[in-house]
């Protein structure tokens, strides 16, 4: 077995997963699209190796698949990015839910025991 | 619900952050009340797991507000801030719950709120020489943010990272929608001196905490350090609207 069939078999797998989890609904359509896209180029390239040769020629890099880690790292980086943005929004808004919920419950218990 | 007579002017509201402080809440609160028996008392118990709550309650002189969370000093502060605005409260203090800062000081930092000459005053230990002595880490933590503050808006606080602090109504608006979190004090100096907030400190005698110890270690202290210079810097060339 060579590495590209291997690599194809990975991106179908990854494919699978991907479609199988917003199936399911454990995975929110704005991210689903992300992964998607991901692993259709992913198996874009695999199934098609020429590919990569004149994009990585053009940009001067000489050992093509370095343009693959290099796409994917950039990938990673860009992900982990929009992640951190979406966990400070989710934690700023926890917040102020936990102060509302205090809040609303000092007002019941004072509502409780003026009646 | 606490009956309100002549001696302030204005609906005044002490803040009390409070995380597991049993031992020192019950006399705080009852130094408030002796010190000023119209101001109102909010104890804001940020997950406590110890009887903070039900200690606060017993007292019988302040509203206690249960955070379902731990929050931090930020989150907390907040709540409190958030509960001043919605019951129209024109002054708010901030006191901590460990018996270190003295309410008799409380006429002090509130008397330029009252006569309208600041916004926001600062109780400070270091304004004038008192016998408040501090752990040298400390001391070189306030010095750096004195420095720092000197450096970023061209003025003076001797003392920036004090929590004994009285707020007008203006700013009781804008900490009840923004306030920062961690290790607020610094960065609320910062931002307000940004939104051309008049803030000045008055000298104040502190003691040493009663009970409990400092949250604070030397290792989180430098994080803390690098964390909030960061927050503040940000909070320097950002506009908070």
């Amino acid at each position: 077995m060579n590495v590209y069939v291997l690599a194809i078999i990975f991106c179908l797998v990854f494919i699978f997963i991907a479609v199988e989890l917003i199936r399911r609904q454990k995975l929110q359509e704005q991210y689903a699209i992300l992964w998607l896209i991901l692993g259709f180029v992913m198996a874009l390239l695999s199934l098609f190796p020429g590919l990569l040769d004149p994009i990585s020629h053009s940009l001067h890099i000489y050992y093509a698949p370095s343009l693959l880690f290099l796409l994917g790292l950039l990938f990673s980086l860009a992900f982990i990015m929009h992640l951190t943005l979406v966990i400070s929004k989710l934690h700023r808004k926890l917040t102020r839910l936990i102060q509302e919920v205090a809040l609303l419950q000092e007002q019941l218990r004072g509502k409780e025991s003026n009646s | 619900m606490i009956k309100r007579e002549s001696f302030l002017s204005m609906k005044t509201l002490a803040i009390i952050p409070a995380f597991n402080e049993e031992k020192s809440i019950a006399s705080v609160i009852h130094a408030i009340k002796r010190a000023q028996p119209d101001m109102d008392i909010l104890i804001i118990n940020d997950g406590s797991k110890d009887r903070t709550s039900e200690v606060a309650r017993a007292t019988k002189h302040a509203v206690v507000i249960d955070l379902p969370v731990n929050l931090g000093i930020g989150g907390a502060m907040q709540t409190g801030y958030l509960y001043a605005a919605r019951h129209n409260f024109e002054i708010a203090v901030q006191i901590d719950a460990d018996g270190q800062h003295d309410p008799e000081a409380l006429t002090q930092l509130i008397a330029p709120l009252l006569s309208g000459q600041l916004d926001c005053c600062i109780g400070s230990r270091f304004l004038m020489k008192t016998s408040y002595r501090s752990a040298w880490n400390r001391r070189v933590g306030i010095l750096f943010f004195t420095w720092m503050i000197q450096w970023m808006i061209g003025k003076t606080f001797t003392d920036p990272t004090s929590g004994f602090r009285a707020v007008n109504r203006p700013i009781i608006e804008l900490f009840a929608n923004y306030y920062p979190e961690d290790y607020p004090e610094v960065e609320a100096v910062v931002l307000l001196e940004r939104q051309k907030f008049r803030v000045k400190e008055v000298s104040v005698l502190m003691h040493a905490r009663k009970a409990g110890r400092s949250s604070i270690t030397p290792l989180k202290s430098l994080y803390y350090m690098v964390k909030v210079s960061l927050a503040v810097f940000i909070t320097r060339i950002r506009n908070v609207s």
